[in-house]
């Protein structure tokens, strides 16, 4: 068994075990929180699939999550389809529609840059949310608020620790799910093409195919990240198929080292803790001071926070060759 | 029939004419080497057969295959596998996975997914490491090991798709004199499995180790025959020999 996995086990099995100091402290507000964190979790394994480990510079995840979150708040509030199954079926099956329509777009002809890549995803964010923003049959600007909790067997979903143990579910299901494949022979096909995409190519790979897969994939994972986003927080609006969104994504990618796995998702965990608090300690300042965080650790550490353990890592090795 | 056949491949950048009416072929088993001044139209001739240029006009077959217009992937799992001149290889992966990278290249994505094939390819992983004298550095980082060593991990990995044609430029640049050595052996000895094409600018290493020799000067072919006949004919002396 890879690190990676023996990691991943250790994580799954420590969550359900420190879980009940947290709910003990009794606080709604702290168990949604960390919710929220599984959830976003999702979301950012998502962009590391496509962006840390394939190369694919996706920089409008959120439109996916949104697409997720709209499909099945909708479903849940006008049309009563409450069931989480169901709902999060709907989600996936619009995670595959979006996805491949993009992929096919995207990644079926030449190769493109990365840039190209990145301003299109852009785009599109920026469009859906434009369109969610005006768009009455969606809500418009107020989106969609009142969605129901989901039911599991007709028994509906409504406590916040339950909706806490479906998000660590989910998460941790992606995450082994993420995990099994990177660890897989496809993904050292899928670090081929992030690393060199015509050398891979030279080699007899299908490079577009294999983008196409881990696009549509990490829309799937992003639009299921999105559907539960909105059943356990009743509500989604134009914000959560936006650019802010998908600038946070990218930017906890960044922050933790993309393509280090666990990089992006302690960044997330860090950042979404410290958010609020900190919002309200500095709130003109706050911002400003993640920015300022964001550009040092470009310009020191290009390859994210967690690639100081690396450093030291590959000391060691080089010394052992050499 | 013969292994690789390149008929009156011409190549344009513009109105610039970086290959003119070439034609070259290489059997089964047979090293064929190719060389020129610089700007004579070598590499764009390599890169034309391997499908990273698409040539204005002309034909490749691959044992009967037209391949000129195909994609480097086609190219790849019809026979033809390629070490280019500075070494792309994996860097931030270890020599064994290098070798995978290769040995699994043609297999399905659904193949992939299961690692269907990991356990499969151990012996000849360890095989080709050997051989091409890596053992010690198998579960090293590719980005640690010496040029020369990079230069053999990229010739071990193309190789390792098992293919009918090796296609090699300028693999012994920046090498030193031991390392060229140990180069032409193992070039030697991939020509027992394959046809070898290899671009070099080194006509002491090249004319020791080709069956055959071409030589392009200005996207043309000027001269084509054993190394001693190219060795002898004034005009290869003319232009190339005396520049060097």
């Amino acid at each position: 068994m890879k690190r990676r996995m023996r990691i991943g086990i250790a994580v799954v099995c420590a969550v359900p075990i420190l879980s009940p100091l947290l709910f003990l402290s009794g606080n709604d507000y702290l168990i949604q929180a960390v919710t929220r964190i599984f959830i976003y979790g999702i979301l950012v394994l998502s962009v590391e699939m496509c962006w840390g480990q394939t190369g694919i510079f996706t920089f409008g995840q959120a439109a996916f999550f949104g697409f997720g979150g709209y499909f099945a708040g909708y479903m849940a509030k006008n049309e009563n389809i409450t069931d989480l199954g169901v709902l999060l079926l709907i989600a996936l099956v619009a995670g595959v529609i979006a996805g491949t329509l993009i992929a096919l777009f995207l990644f079926s002809g030449k190769r493109v840059g990365e840039l190209y890549v990145a301003l299109v995803t852009l785009a599109i964010s920026y469009v859906c949310e434009k369109l969610a923003n005006s768009w009455t049959f969606v809500g418009s600007g107020n989106g969609i608020p009142g969605i129901p909790f989901p039911t599991i067997f007709g028994k509906e979903i409504s406590s916040s620790i339950a909706l806490f143990f479906i998000a660590f579910g989910l998460f941790a299901v992606s995450m082994i799910i993420c995990i099994l494949i990177i660890d897989s022979q496809l993904g050292l096909a899928i670090n081929a093409v992030r690393d060199d995409e015509e050398r891979a190519e030279f080699f007899g790979y299908n490079r577009s195919l294999i983008q196409i897969i881990i696009f549509i994939f990490s829309a799937v994972l992003a639009s299921i990240a999105g559907a539960l986003f909105s059943l356990s927080e009743g509500f989604i609006s134009p914000s959560s198929l936006g650019l802010t969104l998908s600038t946070s994504t990218v930017l906890w990618v960044v922050l933790g080292g993309k393509g280090t796995f666990y990089g992006p998702m302690i960044a997330l965990a860090i950042l979404e803790s410290v958010d609020v608090e900190m919002q309200k300690a500095l709130p003109s300042l706050w911002r400003i001071l993640v920015g300022l965080m964001l550009l040092l650790t470009m310009i020191f550490l290009p390859k994210g926070l967690m690639s100081l353990g690396e450093k030291s890592r590959n000391k060691r090795e080089q010394k052992k060759t050499t | 029939m013969k292994l690789l056949k390149v008929v009156g491949i011409s190549k344009n950048f513009g109105s610039l004419a970086a290959l003119k009416d070439v034609s070259i072929h290489v059997e089964s088993n047979e090293i064929v080497g190719l060389i020129g001044p610089n700007g004579s139209g070598k590499s764009t001739l390599l890169h034309t057969i391997c499908g990273r240029t698409i040539a204005t006009s002309g034909s490749v077959l691959l044992s009967g295959k037209e391949l000129v217009n195909a994609t480097p992937m086609v190219r790849a799992k019809s026979g033809m596998a390629i070490k280019f001149q500075l070494a792309r290889i994996y860097v931030e992966k270890t020599v064994s996975e290098n070798i995978m990278l290769s040995l699994q290249s043609k297999d399905s994505i659904w193949s992939l997914i299961r690692s269907a094939s990991s356990k499969k390819f151990i012996p000849k992983i360890e095989e080709l490491i050997s051989e091409f004298q890596l053992s010690d550095y198998a579960n090293t980082k590719a980005k640690f090991l010496s040029h020369g060593q990079q230069q053999w991990l990229e010739i071990a990995m193309a190789m390792a798709s098992n293919p009918s044609i090796l296609l090699l430029d300028e693999p012994t640049a920046g090498m030193s004199p031991k390392e060229r050595a140990d180069t032409a052996k193992l070039i030697k000895r991939a020509s027992d499995k394959c046809g070898v094409l290899i671009v070099e600018h080194d006509l002491d290493f090249i004319k020791d180790l080709c069956d055959r020799i071409t030589v392009l000067h200005y996207g043309s072919v000027i001269s084509s025959g054993t190394p001693k006949e190219i060795e002898n004919d004034p005009k290869v002396k003319e232009v190339y020999l005396t520049r060097v």
